[in-house]
Parts: structure tokens; sequence; C-alpha cells
């Protein structure tokens, strides 16, 4: 008797402590650990040296260090603050999500400032609006507005010159197959990539081993196209990936690596090969944006780099350069809730982008984006010539469109001949459908 | 486990005697109170109950990154996952690559338990170095054997060196070996955990058995296909049931040696999930991973049953 009324007790305890956590799961607020928003005006701009001792912020990021590394530690010496660095490993913006989405999150984190990695951020939730922010009238004007909204909000700060996709060429090579002036147009570009392989060269470095670089040549392709509006249509459903002139720049990649324009080992190889490759002359022109860069530069200095390497833009028709924001360019700051730790969040971006930007760019051989900070001598020409490139440009797929979906994934599949062109559209496009039906888009 | 746990139960009438307590709450003293296990039901209610309850709910919503709250959209998930072939090719991988590392495992563990079952100084030391990779980092092991097998890494050099011509073989970038390679890296891995527990085995069975099987003149061979192993049931069963259902919910090693690649061949379904899961959708990924539980749960019901039934000889 006994025993029964003990095992009905436990029964109705478990009932009820299940229904309890289902019912308070299912009616809150599963992404959002602080509400939505309203209480914005809680968190203020201080100076960007105000004493914030006692303080403790985390920042989020990737495993790479960098320049923030220092911004950091002079933060912590100006101002008293303790910030802790929270290191996601690769594939960084899954991992940081995937940590969001379970209420666990930093209170600043680099991130892609494109709409489609701040709506899977669900940024009027999770993040800080940063239209007031006080740096932003010395800002490049070119740059102050390429990115970085959703919904004409502002949630992440543009820290440094965005990404480019564009052509790395060995000055060499182009030299040692008669190639004297760049090309003006990607049958152009086909054409030196001929005249190199014709001579004994390669002519492209591809790094499929990494899989997304794999997008570039494809997105490059559908600049014009871009600026035309593809991804307004794209977006609307009114353009699939499977329509041209997507499936068409799919398919000359193909072209391309079916041609044998490309490195030997294009499946394998990682980015560090890819970058090696080009420095080292054993491929003419590398695809890339401007991690490339980045990477040689851990390596190189400005003067090595621009004596070895130039770089050009190209589209389809043209030479239209296509940005793409990356993790590096943007810094968010996420609304914890706490008003002192969101007012120390943004505290250090205005250090960042005021008081301590001209070190932060020295050391980082990055472009100034602020209008009155001269860039400095350890800026390659190269990084010049990719940020001069930003006057002539359209927002990549990223920037543009609703979602972004695993492209590079399904292309690294075509480079081992597991998919056609015409599948890698259809599954990148299901994929788009579902991610922008998951988002309540019109048209799916 | 099962040998401690009776334990408390012998000594606590014992104590309770000795104190003279009246004979109601020596009574009570006898039996564990059911509260007792409130906090262990708590645990297990919370921890493991209600996520797996959630897995069926969340199945049916259309919870994403992209928006507050969710609403029910009854079983459209499961429709678009059947429909689009990645799920089913993303678990085709998982079954493969689950047998290939049960197999592997515990064949080189069982080989490992043999050679090493003397208590020699020698085989002590030997048991401790196959042991090591069990304790190793998973994510650690990927990165290590991805540095280990690209084209120009060690292992290549030391064929090369062997073979005395240059070796490039991109030992994962091949849509149909990578699968092997990557399985024997996992088998690598935890063939230490499988020898141990071989060896446990072994070195528990009944020696009059094997006595009686010398005096009959069995030779080694005969003794262990015919006796020592069908004695090794309990232990296989074990070590099959952990090696395929735990491969099954593989994730960590793969992802760091190939990351589902190339071209998606050694996607475990717990990648793709990761995956789906990072890309925001989140009810989708629910899905997926409901569809695993359920894969886990029809292979393992049969597989243990069957393997529980061989050890009713013993």
């Amino acid at each position: 008797m006994r025993a029964t009324r003990s095992a009905r007790t436990l029964a109705v305890a478990a009932a009820a402590g299940a229904a309890l956590l289902l019912t308070s799961c299912a009616g809150g607020d599963l992404t959002s650990s602080s509400g939505d928003g309203g209480d914005d005006a809680a968190s203020t701009w201080n100076d960007a040296t105000a004493d914030l001792s006692g303080v403790t912020i985390t920042f989020g990021g990737g495993t790479a260090g960098g320049p923030l590394d220092g911004a950091i530690e002079a933060f912590q010496e100006e101002t008293g603050a303790t910030i802790k660095r929270v290191t996601y490993p690769d594939p960084y913006e899954q991992n940081l999500q995937t940590r969001v989405a379970t209420g666990d999150i930093p209170d600043l984190a680099s991130w892609q400032p494109t709409t489609s990695m701040l709506t899977a951020l669900q940024a009027p939730a999770n993040l800080l609006p940063l239209d007031d922010a006080p740096w932003l009238d010395s800002m490049d004007p070119a740059v102050r507005d390429i990115a970085g909204f959703v919904d004409d909000t502002r949630y992440a700060a543009i820290v440094s010159s965005p990404s480019v996709m564009g052509v790395y060429y060995n000055k060499a090579v182009f030299e040692q197959y008669g190639i004297t002036e760049l090309p003006q147009t990607w049958d152009e570009m086909l054409e030196d990539a001929r005249t190199i392989q014709a001579g004994g060269g390669t002519a492209f470095v591809e790094a499929g081993g990494a899989q997304w670089p794999t997008q570039w040549a494809v997105q490059m392709q559908l600049a014009e196209a871009a600026q035309d509006g593809l991804w307004d249509e794209v977006n609307a459903g009114e353009t699939a990936f499977t329509d041209s002139p997507i499936i068409d720049a799919i398919t000359t990649y193909q072209g391309m690596v079916d041609e044998g324009l490309y490195n030997a080992d294009l499946r394998t190889a990682t980015f560090e090969d890819q970058s090696a490759h080009l420095f080292a002359g054993e491929g003419a022109m590398a695809l890339q944006v401007n991690a490339l860069l980045e990477q040689l530069l851990t390596q190189y200095d400005a003067q090595e780099i621009d004596d070895t390497l130039g770089w050009f833009p190209i589209s389809a028709e043209g030479t239209v350069a296509t940005t793409i924001p990356d993790n590096k360019n943007g810094i968010v700051a996420f609304k914890t809730g706490d008003a002192e730790r969101e007012a120390a969040a943004k505290q250090f971006l205005t250090f960042l982008m005021t008081d301590y930007y001209p070190t932060y760019i020295e050391d980082g051989g990055l472009v100034s984006i602020v209008t009155d900070v001269p860039n400095p001598d350890t800026v390659p020409q190269l990084a010049q010539d990719i940020a001069a490139s930003l006057g002539n440009s359209v927002g990549s797929m990223q920037s543009l469109a609703i979602a972004n979906p695993d492209l590079y994934i399904n292309l690294a599949s075509l480079l081992y001949g597991e998919m056609t062109p015409e599948q890698v559209a259809d599954a990148t496009q299901q994929q788009f459908a579902q991610l922008a039906q998951a988002q309540g888009a019109e048209g799916f | 486990m099962a040998t401690t746990a009776p334990a408390p139960a012998r000594t606590a009438p014992a104590a309770a005697g000795r104190a003279a307590a009246p004979a109601a709450r020596r009574r009570r003293a006898v039996s564990y109170p059911s509260w007792m296990l409130w906090p262990a039901f708590a645990a297990l209610l919370v921890f493991f109950l209600v996520p797996t309850l959630l897995n069926f709910v969340y199945a049916f919503t259309d919870w994403s990154a992209f928006k507050q709250g969710f609403g029910f959209v009854g079983t459209q998930n499961f429709q678009r996952l059947f429909a689009d072939g990645s799920l089913l090719s993303s678990l085709r991988v998982t079954l493969v690559w689950a047998l290939l590392v049960a197999l592997l495992q515990n064949g080189l563990g069982f080989v490992l338990a043999l050679l090493l079952e003397g208590d020699t100084r020698v085989n002590r030391g030997a048991r401790i170095v196959f042991f090591l990779p069990v304790l190793l980092s998973p994510l650690a092991v990927g990165y290590v054997f991805q540095a280990l097998l690209r084209p120009d890494g060690a292992l290549n050099g030391v064929l090369g060196a062997l073979t005395g011509s240059d070796v490039s073989i991109a030992w994962l970038g091949s849509t149909t070996w990578t699968i092997v390679v990557v399985s024997v890296v996992q088998a690598w891995k935890w063939m230490g955990l499988s020898m141990l527990i071989f060896m446990a085995g072994l070195k528990t069975m009944p020696t009059d058995v094997l006595e009686a099987a010398r005096i009959d003149g069995a030779s080694w061979w005969r003794t262990l296909w015919s006796v020592r192993f069908p004695l090794l049931a309990p232990a296989v069963t074990f070590n099959v049931a952990t090696a395929l259902l735990g491969s099954m919910n593989g994730f960590d090693t793969a992802t760091a040696l190939t990351n589902g690649g190339p071209a998606r061949s050694t996607e475990l379904l717990n990648i793709f999930i990761f995956r789906t899961f990072g890309q925001g959708l989140y009810a989708q990924a629910t899905t997926m991973s409901l569809v695993l539980f359920l894969t886990v749960v029809i292979v393992a019901l049969p597989v243990i049953l069957y393997l529980r039934r061989r050890e009713n000889v013993l």
C-alpha cells in the first residue's frame, strides 16, 4: 500500500516537473536572456577612458589572436575593467551562435556585420543598438554605412576596412608569362589563366580542403547581377540559385576546374597551403578575401608582401568588387540586461574607435576607416588597393541575402565530382528556402 | 555498480540494532524510504527525461534562431527531411562508421587483450601505453591525425622513406576511403578500453573449466574458440554495444579530423545536426536528433537482445 502510494507520488511529481519545464520553455523566451529591449536607455555611452574598476566583461572571439588583444590590454589598463577573452573554436560563427541560442552570451564579440549573420543572432532581441555611437561622425563615409544593419538599426560596429573578394596575384609569375596588364573582365582573367597553363604554370590556387574559399569564384561573378538587384529577387523567392546567373557562375567555376586551371591539390589544400603556394609562386592567382592578406601579414612585412603580390577586383563583365565584411571587421555588443556591463561593453567600442584607433591599425597593419587617422606605415599597398575598391563595390550573398546557405560545402562536393552544378544550386536553394521560411520571409 | 549497491543495506540494520532503537524505527531503517530516491530521480528527470521528451516536442515546431517563441507545424519537419536526401545520406555514413568502429575497436582490443594477457612487466607497461589514447581529448586526437595524414604529413613521409619514393596520398581526401581512415582513428583511440574489458573477462574465467580443457588436450586455439571466447560473452555484449551505440553518437574526433569532408562523405549525423543547429534551424536539428535517437534504439535493441541471448548459455 505504502509502496504504491510512494510510486504514485513519484509519478505525480515527475509529471508535474516535466509539465513545469515544458511549459516554462514553451511559453518563454528561448533565445535571449534579457528580454525584448525597451530598456536600451539603461546603458549609456561613457567616455572612452571612464573608470570601470571592478567591472568584468567577456569578449567572444575565434582562436586566432590579433590587434584586438592589444586593445583589450590597453583598455584594462586605462579603465581598470577586466575583459575576459572567450574563445570559440572554428567554425566560429556556428559555435558562438549555438551558445547564444542557449542563452550563454558574451558582452562583446567579433562578428560578421552582415545582415544575414546579424539576423542569425536575432539582433533586435540580443544585440545593443549602436545608432548613436559617438565615433560614427569621424568615420570614412564610404565605409560607415556599408554594413551592420538589420531593418535600419545599426547593430554592429565596423572596426576595420571591410573584407573584399578579389584576385591576389604573384607579380613574378605574371611577369614570367608576359602578363603586363591586369584583366578587366572575367573572360580576360581566364585568357591570362590559359596563357599561364599553356606555359606549364598553375593559374589558380584553390583551398578546397578548407571548403569555404570555394564560394568566392562563384560570388565574384555575380557582382553586376547583385548591383541589378539579384539578391533582392532571391530574397523574394523570384530568382533561385538554380536560375541564371547563379547556376551559370557555378558551371563556369566547374569549367575552370575541369580545364585544369587549378593547383593539383585543389581538393585537399588548406587555406594556409593556398597562401604559401601563392607567395612561393607555385600558382599565379588566388581568389580570396582579406583573410589571405591577414594570413600573410602574420609572416611577412608590408614591403615583402607588396614586392611579391598584387591585387585586383574582378567581376563577370568588369571590375566591380564584392564586399564581404568578416568577423574581424565587426564587433557586436550583447544585451545582457546588466546596465553596467552593457555600458562597459559600449565604452570598449568607443575606446577602440577613438583613443586606441591609431595603435590598433598600426598593430594590425590595417587601413584606416577613421577620417583623421592616417594609414600606418605597416599597411601594404595591397591593402590600400583593396580598400580603394570599396568605391566601386557591391555586397556579397552574405551581405545582401537574408540567409547564408552553405553554398561552399556544396561547392566542395562539386570539386570532388560528388555533385553537379545543378545539384549544388538545388541543394543551396533548398537550404536557402528553409532558412527564409524559418525567418518568415514572404515568397517561401 | 552492481556489486557495491547492496552493501549499505546489509550494514544499516546492524547499526540500528546496536543503537537498540524501537522496533518501528528499525523497520524503517531496514528498507530505503522512497524519498531517498528523489534527488537522484530529480536529476534524472531534469537532465535526461525532460530533454528527451522536449526532443519529441520541438521536432514538431518551427523553433528557430530567427524569432521569439515558436508554433507547432505538425510533421512538416519530418516530411522535408526525408524528401531531402541529406538526412538519409548522413544516416548511411553514420551506420557505416559505427559498424566499422565497432568491428575495428573490438577486433583490435581483443587481439591486444590476448597479447598482453600475461602479467609480465613488459605487458603491464604495454597495457598502459595502449590505454593512453582513451584518455586523450578526442579533438586533440582528430587534429593530430589531421596533421599526420596530410598529403605532406608524417605518415606519407615515413612511407616515402620506406619505399624510397615520393608518397603524397591524400588520406583524408577520398570520398570512398576517408570514412575508413576516420573509423580507424576512432578505433585506435578506443581500442584500449575494449582491451581492458576483454582482459578483465579473460582474467576472471573459472580456472577449473580451463584446466579441464587442458586435461582434455585442447590446443590453445581450440581453448580460445570453444571455451574462452564463449565465456567472454558478457564482455563482448558490453564492448560491442558501447562501441556501436557510442559511435552512432560520434562527433568530436570526426569533426576535428575532417569536419564531415571530403564532399560530406564523413558527415556523421551529429555533424549534420550541429551544422543545421548552427544555421539557426533548431527545430530541424531537433528533428534530426530525434531520428538519430530512434535509429540508435532500433539498432541497439536487436543487437543487445542477440548478445544477451548468447550470455544465457553461461
